[in-house]
């Protein structure tokens, strides 16, 4: 008779976590729900819906003019003219606009009128950015042409010539990124994903303290096994839940809102990591909580409160910078710049080593503590 | 042969607190032994130790010859552990939990199911198998809670408290089961605050009380010390404390003990010509409604022993 503690624990664990229907209910379903709400309202599928911007211009001068062309020409944006600076803040106000652009002629400094908590503001911003930066880059040249003795004609042509091979340049680069333009689920997929691992991890700590509540943890250790081997079994259920609500969510989320995640080998480490430390989490709200009702009362606003800080409910831009610096002391706004950042055509595991240190060096700690914390106060005291 | 159980100057402390103060025993292959002692006596914690949940401070224990600190995991393959609480997945049916002590107790794939179904057929619940545990009776519950601990043929049985909360028809159920299961040989070690339960299963009784073994023989030693001692159960109206105090004053009277809002038990040398005389001593304190000599027997012990009653 060999004794197999840890397959015992983890099947028995796993049945169990399978009967709770409300538990399931929010692995299952929750999740889902969260990510097309929140994805739609970040802006949903951007390749179809343009952002909307208004620009404020004198197109009688001719860098205005070159201004409005190049936002015209942004597929990202549907421009419109606007009267004046009041009618745009107005506009970005109401929410009726993402961004609004004031160029006023003669004046090298353009206002950007936009708010600060919007997604699709921050959106447009990037776009404005690009616009005037190539008008900028022009206009630079033109005066560089001039300066080593061109004539305007010649610089003029010089620098039209320039930006025709840029442009083609521009045009294959872009052309290969169509494809996996992030869309509004690129960042509440990940954001979702530690979020709900996190708080349900938290929650299913209550499975725990409830072997220990009727005695199940104690008579388990009266059977022909090791501490060591209830404690490992005990972990690995957890660990198994928390793995299985991430994969979940990145299957389901790739092949219902076409989010791609990134190097598979990448996404798996920095996940498994994070699921490690949920396990720790689990394990330290199963040792130290006395009755199965109060572990779904405190895991999920701790986790909750972490997503905030972590970048999980809405972008970590939003929060200012304070809280941003606060939420690098926790393992989600690790994870989540390992993952926006592996989302990135070209990235890999190397591209988030620092990130994926940190959320290991996390992992040992939170475990570390959560296994000293259990065996003391659930094994010991039997 | 080797014994079932041997445990010598078992001692547990908390703080200050002596819980368990050098208990020893030891339980014969095939024998039964019951464990007697009021609420708090150190029973609960002596099991603790000798099933290897608990480290004692002093002594040994050893089962069917394995040190249970040297080797534990040998040890706790020999003992089938029935302990006072219900330790089952309530939302998960009977065969599911037993199947999970199962693989606990590593019994082999191939054996498990059917041997699941023999368990279940043993406790009655062959056709309730299937159903959540979270939906049995308190009897069905404790009769898993015993299916688990003979799923790994264990030499040696241990049952703490295994009736409590149990509806009568289970509870027979229950002892039928074990006197069946000692009938074919298997070792017992059995508490319960119910007297007659032990008189009933046990050939050998052990008296626990302020973590002491206190006595320990067959029913008939353990009476045979009380002499010409006479147990009497006193039914009165009025106020039975005052009543016992007078009562403890009797000459002959050994011990005069409350047992009810109306009741008095006494141990009484040569009761039934000392009847007289303890009707007189009660006097104001109340009017004796009933009165019953009973001749010496293991509850009579218990009290000369211990000075106290089992269920209080």
């Amino acid at each position: 008779m060999r004794p197999r503690p840890l397959t015992a624990l983890v099947l028995a664990n796993l049945q169990r976590q399978l009967r709770d229907k409300v538990g399931m209910f929010f692995i299952v379903v929750m999740p889902f729900v969260t990510i097309l709400f929140v994805g739609m309202a970040l802006g949903g599928d951007a390749a179809d819906a343009k952002l909307p911007v208004a620009v404020v211009a004198d197109t009688s001068d001719p860098v205005s003019a070159a201004v409005v062309a190049e936002l015209e020409s942004d597929k990202a944006l549907q421009v419109r003219r606007a009267e004046s600076a009041q009618e745009v803040r107005d506009d970005v106000r109401r929410g009726e606009l993402a961004a609004g652009l004031v160029v006023t002629p003669g004046d090298t400094d353009l206002e950007l009128v936009m708010t600060q908590t919007s997604g699709s503001g921050m959106a447009a911003r990037s776009e404005i950015d690009v616009a005037v930066g190539r008008v900028a880059a022009v206009l630079e040249a033109t005066r560089a042409a001039r300066a080593a003795g061109a004539s305007p004609e010649q610089a003029e042509q010089y620098v039209r010539k320039a930006k025709e091979e840029s442009v083609a340049v521009t045009v294959a680069s872009t052309g290969g990124d169509e494809p996996s333009r992030p869309t509004g689920f690129a960042y509440t997929a990940p954001a979702n994903l530690l979020l709900f691992t996190f708080v349900n991890s938290m929650a299913v700590a209550a499975a725990l303290v409830e072997s220990r509540r009727i005695g199940m943890v104690r008579r388990s250790l009266a059977a022909p096994v090791r501490r060591s081997q209830v404690l490992l079994g005990e972990a690995l259920s957890r660990f198994a839940v928390a793995l299985a609500q991430s994969l979940l969510i990145i299957v389901v989320s790739r092949l219902l809102f076409d989010v791609r995640w990134g190097d598979p080998l990448g996404v798996g480490v920095v996940v498994a990591l994070f699921c490690l430390i949920a396990t720790g989490a689990a394990m330290l709200v199963g040792a130290l909580v006395r009755s199965p009702q109060q572990a779904p009362a405190i895991g999920p606003p701790v986790g909750i409160v972490l997503g905030m800080l972590g970048g999980c409910l809405w972008p970590r831009e939003v929060a200012g910078e304070t809280l941003g610096t606060i939420g690098y002391l926790f393992p989600h706004s690790w994870a989540m710049d390992a993952l926006l950042t592996l989302s990135r055509p070209s990235a890999g595991l190397g591209s988030v080593l620092v990130e994926t240190g940190v959320l290991a060096g996390m992992a040992v700690v939170v475990l570390g503590v959560a296994m000293v914390v259990f065996q003391r106060r659930a094994l010991a005291t039997v | 042969m080797t014994p079932a159980l041997v445990c010598e100057r078992l001692v547990k402390r908390y703080g200050d607190k002596t819980v368990v103060d050098r208990v020893g025993f030891h339980i014969d292959e095939g024998e039964a032994y019951g464990l007697l002692g009021p609420n708090g006596a150190g029973k609960t914690t002596t099991i603790s130790m000798l099933v290897g949940l608990l480290r004692p401070d002093e002594g040994t224990v050893r089962v069917g010859g394995i040190d249970v600190g040297e080797d534990p995991v040998a040890a706790k393959r020999l003992i089938g552990y029935v302990p006072q609480e219900i330790a089952l997945y309530p939302e998960l049916t009977a065969r599911e939990n037993l199947r999970y002590f199962g693989r606990l107790y590593g019994l082999p794939r191939r054996e498990l199911t059917s041997r699941i179904g023999e368990v279940l057929d043993l406790v009655g619940l062959t056709d309730r198998g299937d159903d959540k545990v979270g939906t049995y009776s308190g009897g069905m519950k404790r009769r898993t809670n015993i299916a688990v601990a003979l799923l790994h043929r264990p030499r040696l049985l241990i049952l703490d408290e295994p009736t409590v909360g149990v509806d009568p028809q289970s509870r027979v159920a229950i002892l039928d089961r074990v006197e069946a299961l000692v009938g074919e040989g298997m070792s017992l070690l059995y508490t319960s605050h119910y007297m007659e339960e032990v008189e009933r299963v046990c050939t050998r009784v052990g008296i626990i009380d302020r973590g002491r073994v206190v006595a320990d023989g067959t029913k008939r030693e353990l009476v045979a010390e009380l002499g010409g001692t006479d147990r009497v159960e006193l039914t009165l109206d009025g106020d039975v404390t005052a009543a016992a105090e007078k009562l403890r004053a009797v000459e002959g009277v050994s011990e005069s003990v409350v047992t009810g809002s109306s009741s008095i038990r006494l141990l009484v040398a040569g009761g039934r010509h000392l009847l007289p005389a303890l009707l007189a001593a009660i006097g104001d304190a109340g009017a004796v409604t009933g009165v019953e000599v009973v001749e010496p027997d293991l509850e009579a012990a218990f009290l000369h022993l211990t000075g106290s009653t089992l269920r209080d």
